[in-house]
């Protein structure tokens, strides 16, 4: 039997073992697995990122752990993870952190922009908010300077719909939740009757059931249920959540969706990083971040981003 | 049997031996069951310290913060529960833990509170009345409805029941002001029955028969309830509430929150009540009927006193698992941290605080602590539960034990 065995096998294993070395630099094959903590925002992209990368380089797996864009910098910190989606920059503290762990900071890259949307349900007549109205609606301290607060739709001169402004949120803690208290909200506090939700598709689908609602979400989340509302600066125009308006940053609301890395000063990107966010920054990454329903970064920012990650010049 | 003639000496030593390993494993299961129920409070409770005593630079939080109102600076006083705000020079945190405690414990009440009249009902009704048949059809079914889960609950009730109810606040209201006296109409009509129609609806089968009258009073409360709005309320039930009591009515409310917790705790109440009250001794019911005792006194002054031990922790259980329950009260109660009396509300749990903001929070951070010390309250809640439980329940037992064993 064994004889029978190392007979046979023996020059099958050497064969092998003798064509591994050529395979790679046949096809440039990169393999390994990815792994990513991070932002539950970004989730949905990562995944379709991870999938196209797989198309391209089969020997590449993306794993996914998106728990919210705070577990990214101490999964980060604790090197489980070089690859950190965070849906907000990082603060101070969690910089700090990373910078006493590793002694470098960490490479921060914008790879999508994204906008926070106030909708109504899609019968509201209301089309647009004044900074200090959504400020007096969503808080009770009134930070950015309106004079009393509004709970009632007739305060905002509509006699449709009747009764008191039902509010819907983002869970505390979520980068959603913080972009928002810190733009629209000028760092004040939510009222406490307002309902949060672990999800902004929560949200949406809360707001879309009934007319007396009001909620903020994600741009991505958006669904004919609902009706996204326009902002009105202080000269009065409006600015509509269009990807135009979210690109060039004329509608408030809107924000950078981050990449971090765990990138040594000094040192190249390990391969399958680098094929990442070189399909990440190329026209076919922006592509599927525009299906999902975010906006893609400018031109000459996404050519500046790849210029200092030392890709090249275009992306395929 | 097989000891009819002595082993051999080989043999009863390893039996001993057997008996011996036996003995330590059970003990070691005991022990290592009560050492990781310690572990858990321990753990908790080391986790929280550093949120008073400052050890190695953590951030701390007051007492006051945690328990008492507090003024903000340009916001209205109270209690608060935003560990993430942005807190300017002169503010207190604002971590008050009293909604969210508020929030559990309003939940459980209201799941109680509608879970026990109609479990213990059931319960009374299957283990002393119901035809057997039925019974053991009805029985399995009631305790297969303890398997279904809470996330499937939750999402029924928070995405199909809260939106419903709110569109048609008004048919709710007129089905509760209806249920109750229409099924007490349906006992006096009963009792007036011609003999011949009792015996073709006997009493044991009541669950069956009273399905169709049921319909009946809610489709009577359907029909009937525009004209309840119109007359009552000024033809808007809503709007009614909002002017005149001022109360606002969330489409994710405590009452929502109730009726699907009710819903699943019932079963557990339901099962354990049943076994009480089917094992106490039949001999004490007939005895009781036999000396001129009605049926409701038979149930009321001898069946029930005698079962209270195990109808007292049926209840106990519910409210534990109610305290506890987390996916219902996250996807039903709309988690807005207030406090108040109103059952049309939302309101925010310990269990589901912790279930959303944990995985977002940083460890070892400040809001961590804070959702570790929501924990440990939500272990002592619960724990607290289960000790008057037992300490009730021992009680009880001991009081009824003679009337149990004299029969």
């Amino acid at each position: 039997m064994s004889a029978v065995l190392s007979r046979w096998l023996v020059p099958w294993l050497l064969l092998v073992v003798l064509c591994l070395p050529q395979a790679p630099a046949r096809a440039e094959e990169i393999a390994g697995t990815l792994g990513a903590v991070g932002s539950d925002t970004m989730a949905g992209l990562m995944l379709r990122w991870g999938e196209a990368l797989t198309r391209q380089h089969p020997g590449i797996r993306l794993q996914l752990q998106a728990s919210g864009s705070a577990s990214a910098p101490p999964a980060l910190v604790a090197g489980t993870t070089r690859l950190g989606p965070m849906s907000r920059p990082m603060n101070e503290a969690e910089r700090r952190a990373f910078i006493e762990r590793h002694g470098y900071p960490p490479r921060e890259l914008a790879v999508a922009r994204d906008a926070l949307v106030v909708v109504v349900h899609r019968h509201n007549p209301l089309e647009s908010l004044g900074r200090r109205e959504l400020d007096a609606i969503f808080s009770d301290s009134r930070r950015c300077g309106a004079r009393e607060g509004i709970q009632r739709w007739r305060q905002l001169g509509l006699d449709r719909p009747e009764g008191r402004i039902r509010l819907h949120g983002r869970n505390a803690a979520s980068g959603t939740q913080g972009l928002f208290r810190r733009i629209a909200l000028c760092d004040g506090h939510f009222r406490p009757e307002i309902n949060e939700y672990p999800g902004s598709a929560a949200v949406v689908a809360a707001v879309a059931e009934d007319p007396r609602a009001i909620g903020y979400a994600g741009l991505n989340h958006l669904t004919p249920g609902v009706k996204a509302l326009a902002r009105r600066d202080a000269s009065g125009t409006r600015h509509f959540p269009d990807p135009e308006a979210v690109r060039r940053g004329d509608y408030a609301l809107s924000r950078d969706l981050y990449l971090y890395l765990n990138l040594p000063p000094g040192e190249s990107l390990p391969a399958a990083e680098r094929a990442f966010l070189d399909l990440v920054l190329s026209p076919a990454g922006q592509a599927i971040v525009e299906e999902l329903g975010f906006v893609a970064l400018p031109e000459a920012r996404r050519l500046r981003q790849r210029r200092g990650l030392a890709l090249d010049e275009t992306g395929r | 049997m097989s000891d009819s003639f002595p082993p051999s000496p080989v043999r009863r030593r390893l039996r001993q031996g057997r008996d011996r390993l036996a003995t330590v494993l059970v003990t070691a299961g005991g022990i290592g069951v009560l050492a990781a129920l310690l572990a858990i409070g321990v753990f908790l409770a080391i986790e929280v310290v550093p949120l008073f005593w400052p050890t190695g630079g953590t951030q701390t939080v007051s007492q006051q913060a945690l328990w008492l109102p507090q003024e903000g600076a340009d916001v209205p006083a109270g209690y608060r529960w935003d560990p993430t705000a942005t807190l300017a020079a002169d503010e207190a945190a604002r971590v008050s833990l009293v909604p969210l405690a508020w929030g559990t414990l309003e939940a459980a009440a209201w799941a109680l509170l509608i879970a026990v009249p109609l479990a213990l009902g059931a319960a009374a009704h299957s283990a002393l009345f119901m035809a057997p048949r039925l019974r053991s059809r009805l029985k399995p079914t009631l305790e297969l409805m303890e398997a279904l889960p809470g996330v499937v609950i939750g999402f029924v009730a928070g995405l199909v029941l809260a939106p419903w109810v709110e569109r048609h606040l008004a048919d709710v209201l007129a089905m509760l002001v209806l249920l109750v006296p229409g099924l007490l109409l349906a006992g006096g009509l009963w009792s007036r029955l011609p003999p011949r129609l009792q015996q073709a609806m006997p009493l044991g089968w009541a669950g069956l028969w009273l399905l169709p009258w049921l319909l009946l009073v809610l489709a009577a409360a359907h029909a009937l309830s525009p004209w309840l709005e119109a007359w009552a309320f000024g033809g808007d039930l809503r709007h009614w509430l909002d002017v005149r009591l001022g109360l606002d009515v969330a489409v994710r409310n405590a009452m929502i929150v109730g009726m699907a917790m009710g819903f699943a705790v019932m079963p557990s109440i339901y099962a354990l009540a049943e076994d009480a009250l089917s094992g106490v001794p039949r001999s004490l019911a007939e005895g009781a009927q036999a000396l001129g005792a009605t049926r409701w006194q038979t149930l009321w002054r001898v069946v029930l006193p005698a079962a209270s031990p195990g109808i007292f922790s049926a209840v106990m259980i519910g409210a534990g698992r109610a305290v506890g329950e987390t996916m219902i009260v996250l996807m039903a109660s709309g988690n807005a941290a207030l406090m108040t009396w109103n059952p049309l509300d939302g309101l925010r749990s310990l269990a589901a605080t912790i279930a959303i903001e944990l995985p977002e929070a940083g460890p070892g951070g400040l809001h961590y602590r804070l959702l570790l010390l929501a924990a440990l309250l939500l272990f002592v809640f619960t724990f607290l539960v289960n000790t008057l439980a037992e300490l009730v329940r021992t009680r009880l037992r001991r009081r009824y034990r003679r009337l149990g064993n004299g029969a």
